[in-house]
């Protein structure tokens, strides 16, 4: 336990979630909000095509940080 | 055109086939291998949040609202983010609690309140008829495009072909349909877990099912019917220039306040819509699943939602931009394509979207009204009859069909007048009402049963009002006239415009007024009542839930202490009256001496340290340490830790009042002394009866056997668990336990990864047990056990704790009466051996040379007081140095004397005598001279390294080939040199070889021990196991190798002990 540091993964957690909430809420996401045509794709839509994995990919990359946070339970475990 | 009966064919083909896993399913879980702790099940079953609103809501959304289905994705993505500490902590406390549905676990945080299960399973009840509402009409719509001969729905909903009564039309018979796979699915028999094994691995199948489906459908409409994404929306601009704003937010349709709705509700509703919840958390078989989920959903999602646009957009164009058949453009367009077949896998996919839902939410919602509404008015009414069982079963059924058919009349009702989205939203936005109840019980301990209550009551009836009312209206059920006068006619009560909000789409209107009223209520009420004592404890347990338990402190005193005079007495053998007594007096100086010439207590390890320093001062620090060790040993006592009895439980109101006593009687019953075995009896009679276990046994091991014999037993006769002695081996969780010295504990035998132990289990339907170690100076002696029959979930946190605590007693209790014994028998014997022992141990080097460019470590075990195995490091002058290893045949006084003797002479000669071959020779002469009436024989391997030219020169005793680590080469050589062991022949040339190592080379230098350990088959350990174990740890230091070798024989042979005396020297050749 690192009381006074605190624990590091979950700090970049929060911060990750905050974003994430701003991300995908108004007024950010009105910057793509508008007629235009990006590769003859509505910006929006686009934002969402690249976007939506993208907060996936960094979800997957915090999923393996814990489990190296963990590995020794596990390895308690027998799993 | 399909014909009807070829689809239901297919349909009913398609439900036997999930009917069968699921069955399998079932039976494999009973044979203790569990399918559902596969990750990849868990994760597609939560996929069972996309229904056929998903699968073809969401196209009809995109082509009339635009990207207003996106928020019910994203939202849950964003959720899935927290899992890690929110819905792990719910699964946790679900564990601990034993709770089975949503209902359960609001009623469980808050006071075990029988009102608040049944409100929040009335509620749900109301909120999940409009979703399955939904689910029917999807299935019967298109069922009827696919046969209909013009790709169209009649108006209305006409029966199957014209052969039926006006009464039974299609959904009814999708409803009934639905309700038997229901029942066969969930409620085949009564589960007190309530887990249904079978049901998930279905729905993940179905979940699986409906993605290739729709992925199918959609690259189909984008490659085949299209050029991809860019053509499909430059076709659409071109012929729909004025549907733009389909991509834009902030419009009319879809202004940013709604997205915003629409993004809260949906994650509210991916974690507590009944459905979702039973298979997050009551279905979780393990913690470490969630972890998995958490990114596969939202690919899973994100997967399920890319080919909605182009879908949606495809649809618009070649229906010349009609929207009103887009909820089923899905369909529709492989149909009017001429590709039927894809349609029918279609109709496959929305069918699995559709059961999944219905299956898992009626058999949830089922579930909650027999446990909330039906068994407290049985509780009530004390109705008496023998055997309950076949009621409830025939009542749950009874649960599943009513919730379908509800949902049935609900479509009857109203709907057809709505399109599917709308009626999904409803839905999810009663689940929404659960939020503040469950994430406030999780981290407000201040919450209460009262404040919730009126909450969720409050946040329900504006629920009702504001969305479900306007609905009712709008469908003419009820008179419409309230959606433009209000209530009475009194304008600020208008459903839809509430208090005088105006200008908001209905769902943020509803959104914000039922969870401002449920939350106002909440948290003033949490304010100003107050909790019950019970209340305030699971309060507690709940937002405790994820918190390490804080270490106990471990206190030292040294039991049986020797007195003052006593210490003095030891010091003067060694460095005289006199000066001790000189010594002793200026450290008692300042301190108190009670009337019998003593020590408080707590000053006697004090006074063991400065006796330690005392007498290294004139003999050296580690003879002085072995010197105290020795003599505290043989005379009964050591340094130990107190078993404080209380310390490792918490004194909260956690631990309560039966679990204390508990710990108090056991500690007066081992510290009354007396009889063993009516020791042991005692404490078991107590758990047992406190707590109510079927069986509780304490088990030894027997040294000889190496097996863990019952000692005492309390409960079910030892028939019943037939052969009661266990082997040591992690087969078993007993097994597991004593080896790794930890607690094994299942709380839910439902759940089993060791289908040894699964089948004894099973076989005496035992529901939950615990094993845990008695460790005795960090070494297991034995395991004590507790099982139950009747209920699951009884080792809580704090239950473990005590339970531990109670091993310990007995470990002392053991401890106590294996001391009385063995102090008299042994006591002359076992000195003389302790003493050899630490006499050898301290003729081996306890320094290790620091050298540039290389790194070494050494280990010796011996396997009995005294071994015969030697290994050493001797530094020379001419920069270089010397490894030995040697084993001297047998484990008594007389090996540990040769080995000494062979010490002696290698230091002795290492300035005279420069070559490995030549020490060899030599030394061979000496044993000859002086061992030849012996019975003994030694073997060793001599090497001499100089890390300057990083040569290795080498020679053999007939010892076991060392093994070296060629680092550029990546493979493992066998150092072998020609030599006879020891002692045969008066003169043996010994073979002298030279090789060169480079930098990443590791050479281990073993005794024979290590690699003739045998399993319990009689197998060998093995050089070869050796070898690879070396080339897998390569990156490892040399004292991390040892370690990592020690831990892999120890549990190759499953023992603690070895039969041999083992030794290992490493050298790694740094870069």
């Amino acid at each position: 336990m690192k009381d006074h540091q605190g624990d590091p993964i979950k700090e970049a957690w929060v911060i990750c979630l905050v974003l994430g909430v701003i991300l995908i809420n108004f007024p950010f996401i009105h910057i793509f909000n508008n007629q235009q045509q990006i590769f003859g794709m509505p910006p929006l839509v686009l934002y969402f095509l690249i976007g939506w994995p993208a907060s996936i990919g960094v979800t997957w990359l915090f999923v393996r940080r814990m489990g190296k946070e963990s590995s020794t339970t596990d390895q308690e475990t027998g799993e | 055109m399909i014909s009807a009966k070829i689809v239901l064919i297919i349909s009913l083909i398609y439900f036997a086939l999930l009917f069968a896993v699921a069955y399998y399913a079932d039976k494999q879980r009973e044979r203790g291998r569990s399918l559902l702790s596969n990750s990849y099940v868990y994760s597609f079953a939560l996929a069972v949040y996309c229904t056929s609103w998903t699968f073809y809501g969401s196209v009809g959304r995109a082509a009339t609202s635009g990207l207003e289905f996106l928020p019910i994705y994203l939202g849950p993505t964003l959720m899935a983010f927290t899992w890690w500490y929110v819905l792990r902590k719910m699964v946790t406390i679900s564990k601990q609690e034993n709770i089975v549905s949503i209902a359960d676990f609001i009623s469980s945080r808050y006071d075990r309140s029988a009102l608040l299960g049944a409100m929040v399973t009335i509620f749900s009840l109301f909120g999940i008829m409009p979703y399955i509402a939904l689910q029917l009409k999807a299935i019967a719509h298109t069922l009827e495009i696919l046969s209909s001969p013009l790709h169209l729905p009649s108006a209305g909903l006409s029966p199957l072909g014209t052969q039926l009564p006006p009464y039974l039309d299609t959904a009814l018979i999708v409803a009934l349909v639905l309700g038997l796979f229901s029942v066969l699915f969930g409620a085949r028999h009564l589960d007190s877990s309530e887990r249904h094994e079978g049901l998930v691995v279905a729905v993940a199948i179905e979940s699986l099912i409906k993605l290739i489906a729709f992925l199918a459908v959609g690259i189909f409409v984008t490659y085949g019917l299209f050029d991809g994404f860019t053509d499909i929306f430059q076709r659409f601009f071109e012929q729909f220039p004025e549907r733009q704003d389909l991509f834009s937010l902030g419009t009319e349709e879809t202004p940013y306040t709604k997205w915003f709705t629409l993004l809260v509700i949906s994650m509210i509703a991916i974690m507590f819509l009944p459905r979702q919840f039973h298979i997050m958390v009551t279905e979780n078989p393990d913690e470490e699943n969630i972890k998995k989920a958490m990114w596969r959903l939202p690919a899973y999602m994100f997967l399920i939602n890319l080919f909605v646009i182009p879908i949606a957009l495809g649809g618009l164009i070649l229906n010349g931009g009609d929207t009103s058949q887009a909820d089923y453009f899905v369909l529709t367009l492989p149909l009017s394509a001429g590709h039927p077949w894809l349609a029918v896998l279609v109709f496959i996919g929305g069918l699995s979207a559709s059961a999944g839902m219905v299956m898992v939410a009626s058999i949830t919602i089922s579930t909650m009204i027999l446990n909330h509404l039906v068994m407290p008015v049985i509780l009530k009414l004390k109705i008496r009859t023998h055997d309950f069982s076949g009621v409830l079963i025939n009542l749950k059924r009874l649960g599943v069909l009513g919730v379908i058919l509800l949902g049935y009349v609900y479509f009857r009702i109203i709907g057809e007048s709505y399109a599917l989205v709308n009626i999904g939203l409803v839905s999810f936005m009663a689940a929404t009402q659960f939020a503040p109840a469950i994430i406030g019980g999780l981290y407000w301990r201040r919450a209460n049963r009262q404040a919730t209550t009126t909450g969720l009551l409050f946040g329900f009836i504006l629920w009702f009002y504001t969305l479900l009312i306007p609905s009712f209206a709008r469908s003419g059920w009820i008179d419409s006239d309230i959606l433009h006068d209000g209530l009475f006619g009194i304008a600020l009560l208008k459903p839809t415009e509430l208090f005088g909000l105006r200008g908001f789409d209905i769902y943020s209107h509803s959104l914000f007024w039922s969870l401002l009223f449920n939350l106002s209520a909440y948290l003033t009420l949490s304010f100003f009542t107050k909790q019950s004592e019970t209340e305030t404890l699971q309060a507690d347990k709940f937002v405790d839930a994820l918190n390490e338990t804080v270490e106990p402190i471990q206190r030292k005193r040294i039991s049986k202490a020797p007195t003052i005079v006593e210490f003095v007495g030891l010091m003067s053998k060694f460095i005289g009256e006199k000066p001790a007594n000189a010594a002793i007096s200026e450290y008692l100086q300042d301190r108190t001496i009670d009337t019998r010439g003593s020590l408080a207590d707590h000053e006697i390890p004090a006074l063991k340290t400065f006796a330690e320093r005392t007498l290294a001062g004139h003999v050296g620090a580690a003879p002085a340490r072995i010197i105290l060790e020795n003599y505290l040993s043989t005379r009964g006592s050591k340094m130990e830790d107190v078993f404080d009895i209380f310390g490792s439980v918490t004194i909260s109101h956690a631990a309560n009042r039966e679990q204390l006593s508990v710990l108090y009687d056991a500690a007066q019953i081992v510290a009354s002394g007396g009889d063993l075995q009516k020791t042991l009896d005692d404490i078991l009679g107590l758990l047992s009866d406190q707590f109510k276990f079927d069986l509780c046994v304490i088990r030894f091991l027997e040294e000889k056997t190496m097996n863990l014999v019952v000692n005492s037993q309390k409960g079910m006769s030892s028939v019943h668990f037939g052969q009661s002695e266990r082997n040591l081996n992690a087969e078993t969780y007993i097994g597991q336990a004593f080896l790794s010295n930890t607690t094994a504990v299942v709380n839910d035998t439902e759940f089993l990864d060791k289908p040894t132990s699964a089948e004894i289990i099973h076989r005496e339907g035992i529901t939950c047990f615990a094993h845990t170690p008695i460790v005795l100076e960090g070494e297991s002696v034995g395991v004590l056990s507790a099982f139950s029959r009747t209920v699951k979930g009884i080792f809580t946190k704090e239950f473990i704790a005590l339970f531990e605590n109670l091993a310990g007693q007995v470990g002392i209790a053991w401890r106590n009466d294996k001391q009385l014994q063995g102090l008299l028998e042994v006591h002359e014997q076992e000195r003389e051996m302790q003493i050899a022992r630490n006499i050898q141990m301290s003729l081996l080097p306890t320094t290790i040379p620091q050298m540039e460019k290389i790194e070494v470590a050494g280990l010796c075990v011996p396997a009995h007081q005294v071994g015969g195995d030697y290994y050493d490091f001797i530094t020379r002058e001419e920069n270089g140095f010397d490894l030995v290893v040697a084993d001297v045949s047998g484990h008594n006084i007389g090996s540990a004397l040769i080995m000494a003797e062979t010490r002696t002479f290698i230091h002795a000669r290492i300035d005279s005598i420069k070559q490995p071959a030549e020490m060899l020779k030599s030394l061979n002469r000496f044993f000859f001279d002086n061992m030849d009436c012996s019975d003994l024989f030694v073997t060793m391997f001599y090497a001499q390294y100089s890390p300057d030219t990083y040569k290795l020169g080498y020679s053999s005793a007939g010892h076991n080939n060392p093994l070296l680590w060629r680092q550029k080469k990546q493979e493992i050589e066998l150092l072998d040199a020609d030599g006879l062991i020891f002692g045969i022949k008066p003169t043996v040339e010994f073979q002298q070889k030279t090789t060169q190592l480079e930098a990443g080379d590791i050479l281990l230098l073993y005794t024979d021990g290590i690699v003739e350990a045998e399993d319990n088959n009689n197998e060998f350990f093995g050089t070869e196991r050796l070898g690879k174990l070396i080339q897998e740890s390569v990156d490892l230091s040399a004292q991390e190798l040892i370690d990592r070798i020690m831990d892999q024989v120890r549990m190759f042979t499953g023992l603690r002990h070895f039969n041999d005396d083992i030794t290992l020297v490493v050298m790694k050749i740094l870069k």
